[in-house]
């Protein structure tokens, strides 16, 4: 095993299924592990909303794969990708007081442990998430979720992760 | 001893404010509390304290079947999470007349349970929810690591020994997290800038927030402990009428997992909570002389016979005027709960099993223009018409009086250490004491109730719920005391369905609004004298809002992500 295919990767959606958009980080994760077999040293997980309890996975993570909806005021639809500076910049989107910031997480990560996995989100651009609670993705971002999917696993691949698809 | 003790007992600053200071969000609890005292002279001469958020669960329980209750109610709060599923259960086992029939090996397995949550709710108290109010991280920065260990190493409070070079590690994180500018936990925190009213040497404060760190991590063991016999954590699963289901439970590798993560959390517990506290609490001793509340309740915990209180391990009883010499036992006629300043229809006050939830909501102007009219939505409730303190200090004065060996045994441990008489108990030191002692008298029990289930295991005592049939119709109540103190669920059954289900939570007992008449509620009577340096940073006001370890139960608010929100004074 080389030390490339040692690193721990952690592909993590989050966001709030029952607030429309704001769901689609988790709802990409659920296609992922429908659709993949993914080696032993990649884990994927549905953060959802948990903000500080999701300290234990990202400190045994060498690499951090968020998927999450961002702002960035571009049309519905639109497939980002941040790291470095930039993901500080996304993570500040809150909607209620029990959403725990993220980057809060990562930044407390270091500081209880020394450690602070690299990260890169893929976002996208939410349409409806302010309304009243539901299940529905809007179909402009649903569209999105196969390119979504491509751009992931290019990322899974750049960080020495392996996968296969699984049997139709 | 080089380190531990202050030469001369240290004394909380008084400024010479005079005027309003509101606390609105109060942050480092669970839920909405809005606190606002009006100061004379820089001591607190009246208090309010609010409740700004309504659930309505008791509308939502009516006409439900009976079992469900306890998986909604269990959803009022996530921190103290499954105390909700272990009232409901009760009462309904009450009303349909199991309790007596339960099997020992469900009651122990419920009892390792509600134990485990204990430990976590405490450990995750004292260091995240409280700490922050008396240590210092800022000025840990300023601390030698050399003298950090020195104190763990030789001063006798029972510390693991620790390196210089962790400290150092620590420091440097520290300094490295404080430059940042991405202050996150600590945003806002009063110690940003000098504090008068904190007190402990740098190295302490080192220390404390070394472990602070520590605990982040340690808190995960008792969670998942409560994982295994719950099925999952937060809200747990398995408790049923009649018992628990968790059969997976009984298999010897899930009991040598729960065994293990027990063992190295009680390691926190002996060799960083309980030293942390007896190093910090002589820095601020004069804290035993504030925050003083006058009567006491608790119904006990921990049942062998879930038909009998007196069968609980930590016993039931009612103390008041601080007289540790009498204790009544508690009786369930006496509760009552009271509207007049709440914002609920009706004035009248009610026993919970003829309780009504009819909510109206008014203003805030009464209290803000100096009348104390409708000012919460919590209820006020009352014992024999006393406003009764309920949590840690409630159940340890109890045990205490009634000479529960384990608690009395650590009671006078730490008066000792502190040099102070059981007066000092009675307080926001006595309290956070308290949670303490609480916290090892429980968990060194739990070491026997592990041993009980291996037995019984063994022996092939593997029964864990008995069955029961639901009654037309019936009354029954469940009593927990959870780690906040004396919880009580209500429930009338009618045509099989719930009729009526009141919850009297502990928060609402300690801080809730005045009664009709007048009378000030534990937290509002123990905020009275209280000294402010710095209306700006009322550090003390929350020393004792914090030591009652509040939990509203939280609720949902929509924050419009473009704007910033602004408090009149933020809280860290």
């Amino acid at each position: 095993m080389t030390a490339e295919a040692e690193k721990k990767i952690l592909v993590l959606g989050l966001g709030n299924i029952l607030l429309r958009d704001e769901g689609i980080g988790v709802r990409v994760v659920e296609r992922l592990i429908e659709q993949y077999e993914f080696l032993d040293n990649i884990t994927l997980m549905d953060g959802g909303v948990r903000g500080m309890i999701l300290m234990d996975p990202i400190i045994q993570a060498d690499h951090i794969i968020v998927i999450d909806a961002v702002l960035n005021d571009q049309p519905p639809g639109t497939v980002y990708r941040l790291e470095g500076d930039d993901v500080k910049l996304s993570m500040a989107f809150k909607n209620s007081v029990h959403d725990m910031d993220f980057l809060e997480t990562l930044c407390c990560c270091e500081l209880v442990s020394g450690k602070r996995p690299s990260a890169v989100i893929i976002g996208i651009e939410p349409k409806e998430y302010q309304t009243d609670p539901s299940l529905d993705i809007s179909q402009e971002l649903l569209d999105r979720i196969p390119e979504m999917i491509v751009k992931i696993l290019q990322e899974i691949e750049a960080a020495g992760g392996s996968y296969t698809p699984k049997a139709a | 001893m080089a380190g531990c003790k202050p030469k001369s007992a240290p004394v909380t600053p008084v400024g010479d404010y005079s005027g309003r200071v509101v606390i609105d969000p109060i942050n480092r609890i669970e839920g909405h509390l809005r606190i606002e005292v009006e100061v004379e002279n820089g001591r607190v001469k009246n208090a309010w304290s609010s409740s700004q958020l309504f659930r309505g669960l008791e509308i939502i329980l009516q006409g439900r079947d009976p079992r469900d209750a306890k998986h909604f109610t269990q959803r009022s709060c996530g921190v103290c999470t499954h105390t909700h599923a272990l009232a409901s259960t009760r009462c309904v086992e009450n009303a349909v007349g199991v309790q007596a029939q339960i099997p020992e090996t469900g009651l122990v397995l419920r009892n390792l349970l509600l134990g485990a949550q204990f430990l976590h709710d405490h450990i995750v108290h004292f260091y995240h929810l409280h700490a922050l109010d008396w240590v210092d991280v800022v000025n840990a920065l300023s601390a030698s690591p050399k003298k950090a260990a020195e104190i763990t190493n030789t001063a006798g409070l029972g510390h693991r020994k620790h390196t210089v070079a962790e400290f150092e590690a620590t420091q440097a994180r520290l300094k490295k997290f404080v430059a940042g500018g991405q202050l996150g936990i600590f945003t806002n925190a009063y110690f940003l800038e000098p504090h008068a009213a904190y007190k402990l040497p740098p190295e302490i404060n080192l220390i404390a927030t070394h472990h602070y760190l520590l605990a982040l991590k340690v808190q995960l063991l008792p969670s998942r402990m409560m994982a295994i016999i719950g099925g999952k954590n937060p809200h747990t699963q398995s408790l049923y009428e009649g018992g628990i289901t968790c059969y997976d439970a009984l298999k010897p590798e899930n009991i040598a997992q729960f065994k293990a993560l027990f063992l190295e959390t009680m390691d926190f517990v002996n060799q960083f909570y309980i030293p942390d506290v007896l190093a910090v609490a002589p820095y601020y001793l004069d804290w035993g002389g504030i925050g003083h509340t006058t009567h006491f309740h608790t119904c006990g915990e921990f049942a062998t016979d879930e038909s009998d209180l007196n069968s609980r391990f930590l016993p039931q009883g009612v103390i008041l005027n601080n007289d540790l010499s009498k204790v009544a036992d508690f009786d369930l006629k006496k509760v009552e709960e009271h509207v007049a300043h709440s914002w609920y229809k009706d004035d009248s006050p009610k026993h919970p099993w003829k309780g009504v939830t009819d909510p109206l909501y008014t203003s805030l102007d009464e209290m803000e223009t100096g009348k104390t009219g409708r000012y919460s939505w919590m209820k006020a409730p009352r014992y024999d018409g006393l406003s009764t303190e309920v949590g840690p200090l409630a159940q340890c004065l109890v045990s205490y009086a009634r000479g529960h060996k384990q608690t009395t045994a650590l009671v006078n441990l730490v008066l000792k250490h502190l040099g102070v008489g059981a007066g000092a108990l009675f307080s926001t030191l006595g309290r956070t004491a308290a949670r303490c002692i609480e916290t090892k008298v429980i968990g060194d029990e739990m070491v026997e109730w592990i041993a009980k289930l291996e037995a019984n295991v063994a022996a092939g005592k593997t029964d864990i719920v008995a069955p029961f049939k639901m009654p037309e119709s019936a009354f029954g109540v469940g009593f927990v005391n959870a780690p906040r103190g004396a919880l009580s669920h209500w429930i009338e059954i009618a045509g099989g369905k719930i009729k009526n289900f009141q919850l009297v939570v502990p928060s609402t007992w300690n801080l809730g609004p005045r009664c009709d008449k007048g009378i000030l509620s534990p937290v509002e009577e123990a905020l009275i004298g209280t000294p402010v340096f710095d209306p700006k940073r009322p550090v003390e006001i929350l020393r004792t809002i914090h030591s009652y370890d509040p939990c509203i139960a939280c609720g949902v608010h929509v924050i419009d992500p473009k704007t910033n929100e602004t408090y009149k004074f933020k809280v860290c």
